[in-house]
């Protein structure tokens, strides 16, 4: 009676009733997925309807060999394609990646259904059939199973390293290398070890990674990488004390941004200079665009530590109350360097003169001309 | 064995073929007439086959010998399809005799050319290193793209007289026999910069500076194109490149530093200055001009218009152009009096700016009337949500015709 045409759409309307009932309680009863969810489960349950009342066309009783089976095996992947198109449709609903887990779902189950298929007319014998299935599958299924596995790994090694402490990451990555190590060693001494042994070696040692994977993830990342990540690179502007202390000094290393400077301001024996692409010689003032990010290069080269700092004119704070806007980078000892991005929507006659200048050093600026 | 299908009609395929190739061949004849003549064209400021400039100069002697030895296998390949296809036709012979595995043959066909190749890519790769050379440089002219106009500002250069930047739109001008580097971005989307007659195309890129130079031999107009597709104007954003000789650069230099001078009272250029005060300047910027208590007018593109900037009108009637290169400021008959001029006159014409008599009213009165329907733009105030309620071109102003009339007075001053 259950033909696979009808045990797929049974799955995915069976899916789709899941998917509704937990959008409606868990995300919004009356949001547009929940209309579009309502519409798949409709459209699944009419065609499954007709299905079962046709029979699937009757589609058992079609042309087949009588070398091939009289009915197929049974097959996990109508319901893996089954769920993975509610997942598609979930996805296009909710987030991205639930989008494409429904589309790996859904070529997965396509070419393994495909392939299962074409290897059950090979012959009447369910184990050639399935070595048939092997000799063809095997090769991609084998290599793509183990860089899988092998993200996992990494992936749950990663988070664990993420969430300890520098000292504690060193020390567990040399313990772990050297468990490897041993048991790569014990391995090739002991040839004769039973393979279930060493299954079991692997398996406890996979467990236990990916678990300890699980619980760094809950746990999150250490205290100072947390701090990193809400210093934003490209949006401060410190120019007070310095409260950074992972921000990345040497961020202008990058050959890109390199590519993109309008100057390079350099700090050499007490005094500012500036170098502009194409302009012989040492300037000091530089010529930039209205409205436009403008991107410096700053170099300390000097004994000691300093920032270098960017004047932009006025910033309205209230009615009748303005402020200067000023910004910064941070303070960088002999021998950094650091990209200093900003943008200067008015010309020079409206707030300027704008410049750059090194706080606690008198007497040095660079004019920034803005025409 | 015949391999030849035969249809209906008793015909091969061939021959049907060749048949409405026959009834065909006026067409074609025809077609291919025109593209020849075409050719022939004489005015092409376009042209990439007449260069101007060294630079240029440059990549033509590098595409010419590169044509001529790609037109010449080209060619020779053509016609050894075209005999095969003829020659060996399927006549329902039997198939001939396959032959595989020619080693000479074979390794004589990958030599030849991999061989022409590297001749090509020697002289490719001369010429591309000798076109990014930057340490002669002699002018540096800030160049950025937005859509859909140019903007140029000169950083100050004592040397050739320039004490304060100057800023310009849709006409660059440089001093001929000098090797400008243009220093080019983009404010909003990527374009890309070509003159042809003076080299060839570099994109601007939002966030990057790329270089490109330019040096002309002769004075003269040479026009350009954006070449890098960038938004419903895109056809529309033209440039041209204004080459004067030093002594006229000079002059233009000299003019372009010139302090505002504001039309005198009681004229229609001073009520055209009104006008101006209160509908063009929250975007428009002409440097000097002042405000009633003396306050120096400082326009907000940034606050209005998406790119954030859009042309200063200082010394606007110095240029040929508005609207990002689309419409001259000159009458047809006064502008081909520009275009045409030698070499010895040109500076003096072009220096002349417009006159009221030369003011391409028409254009000018249609722009200011109604600017998006003059230049396909994002102009409409009631589509503006994807931009934050900002234009990304000059929008209707709903001006009255007295409004029009005393701002084109007042444009007039601005020389």
């Amino acid at each position: 009676m259950f033909t696979p045409g009808s045990k797929y759409l049974i799955a995915i309307t069976g899916l789709s009733a899941v998917s509704l009932a937990l959008y409606m309680l868990l995300v919004h009863p009356s949001a547009i997925g929940a209309v579009a969810l309502i519409g798949l489960l409709t459209a699944t349950s009419l065609l499954t309807g007709i299905t079962l009342f046709t029979r699937d066309g009757h589609a058992s009783e079609g042309e087949t060999s009588a070398a091939t089976l009289d009915t197929p095996t049974s097959s996990m992947w109508p319901l893996v394609g089954a769920a993975g198109f509610t997942l598609l449709l979930v996805g296009t609903i909710t987030t991205p990646i639930v989008f494409i887990l429904g589309i790996v779902a859904m070529l997965a189950a396509l070419i393994e259904w495909t392939v299962q298929a074409w290897s059950e007319r090979g012959s009447g014998d369910i184990a050639y059939n399935a070595s048939i299935r092997q000799r063809l599958l095997n090769p991609i299924e084998y290599p793509l199973l183990a860089a899988i596995g092998i993200a996992v790994i990494i992936f749950s090694f990663s988070r664990v390293m993420l969430a300890i402490n520098k000292d504690a990451g060193a020390l567990t990555f040399i313990l772990a290398a050297s468990a490897i190590s041993l048991v790569g060693l014990l391995i090739s001494v002991r040839p004769q070890l039973k393979k279930s042994i060493v299954l079991t070696i692997a398996v406890v040692a996979a467990v236990g990674l990916v678990g300890a994977g699980i619980a760094s993830m809950g746990v999150g990342m250490r205290d100072e990488l947390v701090v990193a990540g809400q210093e934003d690179h490209y949006a401060h502007k410190e120019c007070g004390a310095e409260r950074s202390e992972h921000f990345d000094k040497g961020v202008s290393k990058t050959i890109s941004a390199k590519s993109g400077a309008d100057a390079t301001i350099e700090l050499i024996d007490g005094k500012l200079t500036a170098h502009a692409q194409g302009i012989e010689g040492l300037q000091d003032s530089i010529t930039v665009r209205r409205s436009n990010p403008i991107n410096i290069i700053f170099r300390n080269k000097d004994a000691g530590e300093f920032r270098l700092s960017a004047y932009l004119g006025k910033t309205k704070v209230a009615d009748g109350v303005s402020e200067d806007l000023v910004t910064c980078t941070q303070l960088l000892p002999q021998g950094g360097e650091q990209w200093l991005t900003f943008k200067i929507a008015k010309p020079s006659i409206a707030e300027g003169p704008y410049t750059l200048t090194i706080p606690g050093l008198e007497g040095q600026s660079i004019v920034v001309v803005v025409p | 064995m015949n391999h030849t299908k035969i249809t209906s009609d008793g015909t091969t395929p061939v021959n049907r073929l060749a048949g409405v190739i026959g009834r065909l061949k006026p067409f074609i004849l025809g077609t291919a007439g025109i593209v020849f003549l075409a050719s022939c064209g004489t005015n092409s400021p376009q042209d990439t086959w007449k260069p101007k400039g060294p630079n240029a100069q440059k990549i033509d002697s590098l595409q010419k010998p590169v044509f001529a030895v790609a037109g010449i296998i080209g060619l020779i390949v053509a016609v050894a399809v075209t005999y095969s296809v003829i020659k060996f036709r399927d006549r329902g012979q039997p198939i001939p005799k396959q032959s595989h595995g020619n080693p000479a043959l074979e390794i004589t066909l990958t030599i030849i050319p991999a061989l022409i190749l590297a001749v090509v890519g020697v002289f490719t790769f001369r010429t591309v290193f000798d076109l990014n050379k930057t340490s002669d440089t002699q002018m540096i002219i800030n160049v950025t793209g937005q859509q859909w106009w140019w903007e140029y500002d000169y950083p100050a250069n004592n040397e050739y007289g320039i004490t304060q930047p100057i800023i310009t739109s849709g006409q660059l001008v440089i001093p001929v026999g000098t090797k400008v580097m243009l220093r080019e971005t983009s404010r909003d989307v990527i374009h890309s910069y070509w003159i042809p007659a003076l080299n060839g195309k570099r994109d601007a890129v939002p966030g990057r500076i790329t270089i490109n130079r330019l040096e002309a031999d002769e004075p003269g107009i040479y026009a350009g194109q954006c070449t890098e597709f960038c938004g419903l104007s895109h056809a529309n954003m033209r440039m041209e490149a204004v080459a004067l000789s030093k002594e006229d650069f000079a002059k233009w230099v000299a003019n372009q530093l010139k302090p505002y001078a504001a039309p005198a009272e009681g004229t229609l250029a001073k009520e055209g200055e009104t006008v101006f005060l209160n509908q063009c300047t929250r975007c428009h910027q002409v440097n000097g001009l002042t405000r009633a208590d003396g306050t120096p007018v400082i326009a907000a593109p940034d606050e209005n218009v998406w790119s954030g900037a859009v042309p200063n009108l200082s010394h606007l009637m110095s240029r040929n152009t508005f609207a990002g290169a689309m419409f001259n400021l000159l009458t047809p008959e006064c502008r081909k009096d520009v275009w045409k001029a030698d070499s010895a006159a040109f500076g003096a014409k072009y220096l002349a700016g417009v006159s009221a008599d030369c003011l391409n009213q028409s254009d000018l009165r249609g722009w200011l009337r109604n600017a998006p329907a003059k230049k396909p733009m994002y102009a409409n105030p009631t589509q503006l949500a994807a931009t934050g309620g900002k234009y990304r071109g000059m929008p209707n102003l709903g001006l009255s015709e007295s409004d029009i009339e005393k701002l084109i007075a007042y444009l007039l001053t601005l020389k």
